[in-house]
C-alpha cells in the first residue's frame, strides 16, 4: 500500500490549479477577463469614494509583428482614491485579500479577480506586475512585484516614489492573450460598460492604436450602497444558529488564565479567600464583572465548589429552562446532574447571561427593518414567546423559527440601501444616448430578496430609431457589469424568450433592445466566471414583472404607431379605389360625367376602424 | 316557331341583365355623388345558408345575405373588384364578346384591379352571379372547355357572325367542344332518342368508335369528370327542349355516384343558380352492386374515399332509395372499380353487354 501524503495548499496555488474556473481558460478568455477585473476594480474604487470615474484602458502588443496568441501589456488607470502604500503589496500580491467583504453591492467580491489576472500574467510571461498608487495627493508609489504562489506572498522587486498631485491607481501587467479573437468582446465590454455607467468617462486604446472614447452622459452619481443587517427572509437555520452564538454566551473553560482573570476582577491578586467570602465579594461588585466571570461565580455557587473543585469537572450543559446543570466528574468518570435553586439570586443572573437576548430583542437588534410591533406579531405567528431567551431554544424551535422567518409575510421589504441600482433617470439617459431609439421606457422594481440576499431589478426597453431591425437583442448587466458570454443559459434570456411578444404587437425581427440590470449583494452566478445568472424563482418573478410592465408600455406605443400607420393606409386605399369605382359606375350607369367623389376619399381616410 | 320563342327568351334575358347592371351602376353613381359609401348586397353562400329544396329537387340559397360595403376598409378592395366585374360584364354582353374565367383574371390587370390569383377572381364572378341571380354564361364568361358532345344533333348558332349557320354534331368523330358558341346555339333537330353522359374521355372515344350513337340512337356527352355548368345546362336543354331522357355512366366509386347526382340535382356551389339540373336523369352505373354482379376487378378505397362516403351520407339527397343503398354497399366493399374494368372481358364488353343490360334495367327505375 502506498503511503499517502497530506499537505495544505495555499489559496494562490489553489487558484493557479483551478484557473479555468475563474475565467482564465485560454488566451482569448484570459485577456477579456483580465480587462474586466481591472476595470471593475477601478470603477468600484471610484464608486466607494463618490468620485466620478475616469478610466483609461490600454492594451499594447509587446511585439506587434508576432501572431496571436502573444504577449500584451494591459494597463488600467483610474482617478479613484488610490491605495495606501503599505497595503499595495498585499492587495496585489496575495490571493483572497481585499476590502470588499461586507454585505453590500460591489462589482467584484473579495478582490479575487485582479490577483488572478496578475497570477495568470506571471504564469504565462514570467513578468512582474507594476502598480502605481497615490492615496494622499502628494506621493505616488510605484511597486514592481511578483507573486510567490506557494507561500501566497508578494515579492517586491522594486519600490520607488515620486511627487504627485492627484489620487489614483494604475495597474499594468504583461500577459499572454489573443486580441484578434478577444477584441470584439472587449470592445463590446467597454461600450456596454459605458451604457450602464453613464456617469463614467472611459477611454480604450487598442493594440492597433485605435482609440474608443465614451464621454460622461450624466454628472450625478447614483447613491452609494451602505452595509446592512440581514433580512429575515434571507436567513436559514444555520445562519440563525451562528447569529445566536454571537449573542449568547459559551460556557467558559476554567483554566489558570481564567482563574487569574477572576482574581483580578475581584481584586484578589494578593490574598486568597474562602469560596463563601469570594461569592460575597462578587455579589457586591457584580455590575463590574465580565460575563465569563459572572457565569463561573454563579456555577461555583450552585455546585458549591472552589477553583480546584471546578477544575476537576467539566460543565456539559446549563439547562436554565429545566433548572439543571449537567457536569462530568473526571475523578469519578461519571456524569452528574444537579438542580438549580430558582430562588437563588444567581439564578436570574445565570439565566440572563447564559441564554442571551429575548427573542423580541434578537429580532429587533439583529435584523434589518424589524420593529417591536412587527417582532411581536411575528412571535404570535411563529407560536414562540417574545420573552423567550434565544439561547434556551431547542433545535426544533430553531427550525420552527427559521421556517417562520421565511413564511411570515408582514416583514418590510429588504432594505435596498445596501444596493446601488443605477436609477431610472440615468438608465434612461444612457439608453437614449446609446441607441437613439424612437421609443424607450425604463423601470426599477422594488427590492426583493432570494435566500437572504436583497436584489433590485432594473430594466429598460428601446424600440426603433437607430436600432437595426435584426430582431430582439438583450443587454445583460449585473452589478453594473456587462455579461457577454454564456448568454444562452442566462435567466434573463429565459424570461425574454418565454414572452409571447405577439401579444405586445411586436412581430418579425423587431428593432428591439432590452437592457436588464440585476443589482444584489450576491448575484446568483452559475459559474465562477460570472457570466450567466441562475434562475432563482424570486429573481425570475421580478424580471418577469419588469419585462411585462415595459412590454405593455411598448404595446401602447406600438398601437399609437399602428393607428397612425393605419390612417395613412386608409387614406392611400381610398385614394386608389374610389376613383376606380367612380369610373366603372359612370360607364355602367350610362352617364357622361363622373360623380363628385372627392369628399368620399376624405371621409374614407377619417373613418374610425370598427373592430 | 319554337326557335323564335327561344331566341326571344335569350334576348329578353340579355335585356333584363343589362338593365339590372345599369340599375346597380346608377345606384353606385348616386351614392358617390351624394358622398355616401356604396354597397352590394350579396346572398350569403355560406354553408348555413344553403338548403335543399325538395320541390325544386336541388340546392338553393336561404334568405341570409351579406353586405359588401366600400365603407369597410377590409372590403373596399373586393367591393371595387365586384364593381369592375359588373362594368366589364356590361361591355362583354353589350358588345356580344365572350371571355373565360382565366381571361377575366388577366383582363383585370388592365384596369389596376389586382386579383391575387385566379381563385380570387373566380370567386368575384360567383359573387356577381349571386347579386344578379344569373349564371356566368349569361355574362359571356365560360370555363376553359374540356367537355364535348357527339351525335346526330343539328344546331343553329346565335353568336355574332354565325347567326343562322347550322351544323350537325355527328360530322366530327372527336366530338364538339361544349363552348360558348355551342352553349348559346339553338337546338334545331335530332333523330336521337337518348342522351348518354359518360365520365371519361377515353370511353367517349370508344363509344363513338363502337357507334353507340347509332346502335342506341343516342347523343353521347363526355363530362370529363364532374360536369361543368355549360355541360349540365346542355344536358338540361336536351332533356327539356328536345324531350330526350338522360342516362349517366360513371366510375364505380363514390365520386362517380356523385357526378351522376350533380347532373341530376345540382351542386351546393351553384345553389344560387337554377336551370343547371336534370331532375329526371338516371344513373346507370357503375353501381356498387354491379361490382359484385359483373365480377369486376377492383382496387381498394383510400381513406379519403371512405371519408367522402360518410360526408355524402349526411346529404339529404342520399337518404333513400338506390342512392342510399349504393353508398352502403360501397362502404361495405371498401373497394372500387373503374369504367375500364370491363376491358377484362374484352374491349367491347361495356358497349355490347353492360350498356344494353343496364338500359333494360333502367326502364324499371
Amino acid at each position: 500500500m502506498s503511503k499517502e501524503t497530506f499537505s495544505q495548499i495555499s489559496p494562490s496555488e489553489f487558484f493557479y490549479r483551478n484557473r479555468d474556473l475563474a475565467g482564465f481558460s485560454n488566451p482569448t478568455r484570459s485577456l477579456y477577463t483580465s480587462v474586466r477585473e481591472f476595470v471593475e476594480n477601478a470603477l468600484d474604487a471610484c464608486d466607494q469614494k463618490k468620485v466620478l470615474p475616469d478610466i483609461h484602458l490600454s492594451i499594447k502588443a509587446v511585439d506587434p509583428e508576432q501572431s496571436d496568441p502573444k504577449h500584451y501589456v494591459l494597463t488600467v488607470k483610474d482617478n479613484g482614491p488610490g491605495i495606501e502604500p503599505k497595503h499595495v503589496p498585499h492587495a496585489f500580491g496575495t490571493v483572497l485579500y481585499g476590502s470588499k467583504f461586507g454585505l453590500k453591492q460591489a462589482r467584484g467580491m473579495f478582490g479575487l479577480g485582479a490577483t488572478m489576472a496578475i497570477l495568470y500574467g506571471q504564469i504565462t510571461t514570467n513578468k512582474p506586475v507594476t502598480v502605481k498608487s497615490c492615496a494622499d495627493e502628494k506621493v505616488i508609489d510605484e511597486f514592481v512585484m511578483l507573486l510567490d504562489i506557494q507561500k501566497n506572498k508578494p515579492v517586491i522587486l522594486k519600490h520607488t516614489t515620486k511627487d504627485a498631485s492627484k489620487t489614483g491607481l494604475s495597474v499594468s501587467i504583461v500577459l499572454e492573450g489573443d486580441y484578434s479573437k478577444a477584441g470584439s468582446k472587449i470592445r463590446d465590454y467597454v461600450s456596454q460598460t459605458s451604457l450602464i455607467t453613464p456617469y463614467a468617462s472611459m477611454t480604450f486604446e487598442d493594440p492597433t492604436g485605435e482609440k474608443f472614447h465614451y464621454p460622461r452622459i450624466v454628472k450625478e452619481m447614483p447613491p452609494p450602497p451602505t452595509i446592512i443587517k440581514p433580512h429575515p427572509h434571507g436567513v436559514d437555520v444555520e445562519t440563525i444558529r451562528r447569529m445566536i452564538v454571537d449573542t449568547h454566551y459559551q460556557i467558559p473553560a476554567v483554566d489558570n488564565k481564567m482563574i487569574e482573570k477572576i482574581k483580578k476582577e475581584l481584586g484578589l491578586q494578593k490574598k486568597s479567600l474562602t469560596t463563601k467570602d469570594m461569592l460575597e465579594r462578587a455579589q457586591k461588585r457584580w455590575a463590574d464583572l465580565s460575563r465569563p466571570v459572572r457565569t463561573i461565580i454563579a456555577l461555583m455557587s450552585f455546585l458549591n465548589v472552589d477553583f480546584d473543585g471546578l477544575q476537576k469537572i467539566r460543565i456539559d450543559d446549563i439547562d436554565v429552562a429545566n433548572k439543571k446543570i449537567t457536569y462530568w466528574d473526571f475523578g469519578e468518570s461519571q456524569s452528574h446532574a444537579i438542580e438549580i435553586d430558582s430562588e437563588s439570586s444567581y439564578y436570574k443572573q445565570l439565566a440572563n447571561t447564559i441564554q442571551g437576548d429575548t427573542l423580541l430583542t434578537f429580532l429587533t437588534k439583529r435584523f434589518q427593518r424589524v420593529g417591536p410591533t412587527t417582532a411581536e406579531k411575528f412571535c404570535e405567528f411563529a407560536k414562540l414567546k417574545p420573552e423567550r431567551r434565544i439561547g434556551s431554544m431547542t433545535n426544533e424551535e430553531l427550525v420552527r423559527l427559521a421556517d417562520a422567518l421565511q413564511k411570515f409575510d408582514d416583514f418590510l421589504a429588504p432594505d435596498p440601501s445596501c444596493l446601488a441600482p443605477l436609477g431610472e433617470e440615468p438608465l434612461s439617459k444612457g439608453i437614449m444616448k446609446f441607441f437613439n431609439p424612437e421609443f424607450a421606457s425604463v423601470m426599477q422594481r422594488n427590492a426583493s430578496a432570494y435566500s437572504g440576499f436583497p436584489f433590485v431589478v432594473e430594466m429598460g426597453i428601446a424600440y426603433g430609431g437607430g436600432i437595426p431591425a435584426t430582431g430582439l437583442k438583450v443587454y445583460r448587466f449585473a452589478n453594473r457589469i456587462p455579461l457577454l458570454y454564456d448568454e444562452g443559459s442566462d435567466v434573463v434570456l429565459k424570461i425574454v424568450n418565454e414572452m409571447d411578444w405577439s401579444r405586445y404587437k411586436v412581430k418579425g425581427d423587431p428593432p428591439l433592445v432590452i437592457v436588464s440590470h440585476i443589482c444584489s449583494t450576491r448575484i446568483p452566478y452559475k459559474t465562477v466566471g460570472k457570466e450567466n445568472v441562475a434562475d432563482r424563482p424570486e429573481l425570475e418573478r421580478e424580471l418577469k414583472n419588469a419585462l411585462q410592465y415595459l412590454a405593455r408600455k411598448l404595446a401602447v406605443h406600438m398601437s399609437r404607431q399602428g393607428a397612425a400607420d393605419m390612417e395613412k393606409k386608409r387614406a392611400n386605399l381610398y385614394a386608389k379605389y374610389v376613383p376606380l369605382i367612380s369610373q366603372f359606375s359612370t360607364e355602367l350607369s350610362g352617364k357622361k360625367k363622373e360623380p363628385n367623389y372627392k369628399q368620399l376619399i376624405k371621409m374614407g381616410s377619417e373613418i374610425e376602424e370598427q373592430i | 316557331m319554337k326557335n323564335k320563342s327561344n331566341q326571344r327568351t335569350a334576348e329578353a334575358k340579355k335585356e333584363k341583365l343589362l338593365s339590372l347592371l345599369q340599375k346597380h351602376g346608377l345606384n353606385i353613381y348616386d351614392n358617390l355623388d351624394q358622398g355616401k359609401f356604396p354597397q352590394f348586397i350579396i346572398p350569403s353562400r355560406s354553408v348555413n345558408n344553403i338548403v335543399y329544396d325538395k320541390k325544386l329537387r336541388q340546392y338553393i340559397l336561404g334568405n341570409a345575405s351579406a353586405v359588401r360595403s366600400s365603407r369597410n376598409m377590409s372590403q373596399l378592395r373586393s367591393y371595387t373588384q365586384l364593381a369592375w366585374l359588373a362594368f366589364f360584364v356590361n361591355r362583354l354582353v353589350r358588345e356580344g364578346k365572350s371571355s373565360t374565367l382565366r381571361d377575366i383574371y388577366y383582363s383585370s390587370q388592365a384596369f389596376s384591379i389586382d386579383f391575387e390569383d385566379q381563385p380570387e377572381s373566380d370567386n368575384i364572378i360567383v359573387d356577381l352571379e349571386a347579386v344578379t341571380l344569373s349564371p356566368r354564361e349569361e355574362f359571356h364568361i365560360f370555363p376553359e372547355e374540356r367537355s364535348s358532345v357527339f351525335g346526330d344533333l343539328t344546331i343553329e348558332y346565335t353568336v355574332p357572325g354565325y347567326e343562322g349557320k347550322r351544323m350537325n354534331l355527328s360530322d366530327h368523330p372527336d366530338g364538339y367542344l361544349i363552348g360558348p358558341s355551342l352553349s348559346s346555339a339553338e337546338l334545331v333537330d335530332t333523330s336521337a332518342e337518348l342522351v348518354i353522359a359518360i365520365e371519361k374521355g377515353g370511353l367517349f372515344t370508344r363509344f363513338v368508335e363502337e357507334k353507340v350513337h347509332k346502335k342506341f340512337k343516342s347523343i353521347i356527352v363526355d363530362t370529363a369528370g364532374q360536369a361543368p355548368r355549360s355541360t349540365r345546362n346542355l344536358l338540361r336543354r336536351l332533356n327539356q327542349e328536345l324531350g330526350l331522357p338522360v342516362v349517366i355512366l360513371a366510375d364505380g366509386d363514390v365520386y362517380g355516384e356523385h357526378i351522376a347526382m350533380v347532373i341530376k340535382s345540382g351542386s351546393a356551389n351553384a345553389a344560387h343558380l337554377r336551370e343547371l339540373t336534370v331532375p329526371d336523369a338516371k344513373w346507370l352505373g357503375v353501381w356498387a352492386t354491379d361490382i359484385e354482379k359483373y365480377k369486376l376487378p377492383t382496387i381498394p378505397m383510400t381513406e379519403s374515399d371512405i371519408k367522402r362516403i360518410y360526408d355524402l351520407q349526411k346529404d339529404p339527397r342520399y337518404q333513400e332509395g338506390n342512392w342510399k343503398k349504393q353508398l352502403e354497399v360501397f362502404l361495405k366493399l371498401k373497394r372500387k372499380a373503374e369504367l375500364e374494368a370491363f376491358s377484362k372481358y374484352g374491349l367491347t364488353n361495356i358497349t355490347d353487354k353492360y350498356l344494353p343490360a343496364k338500359l333494360e334495367e333502367s326502364k324499371s327505375f
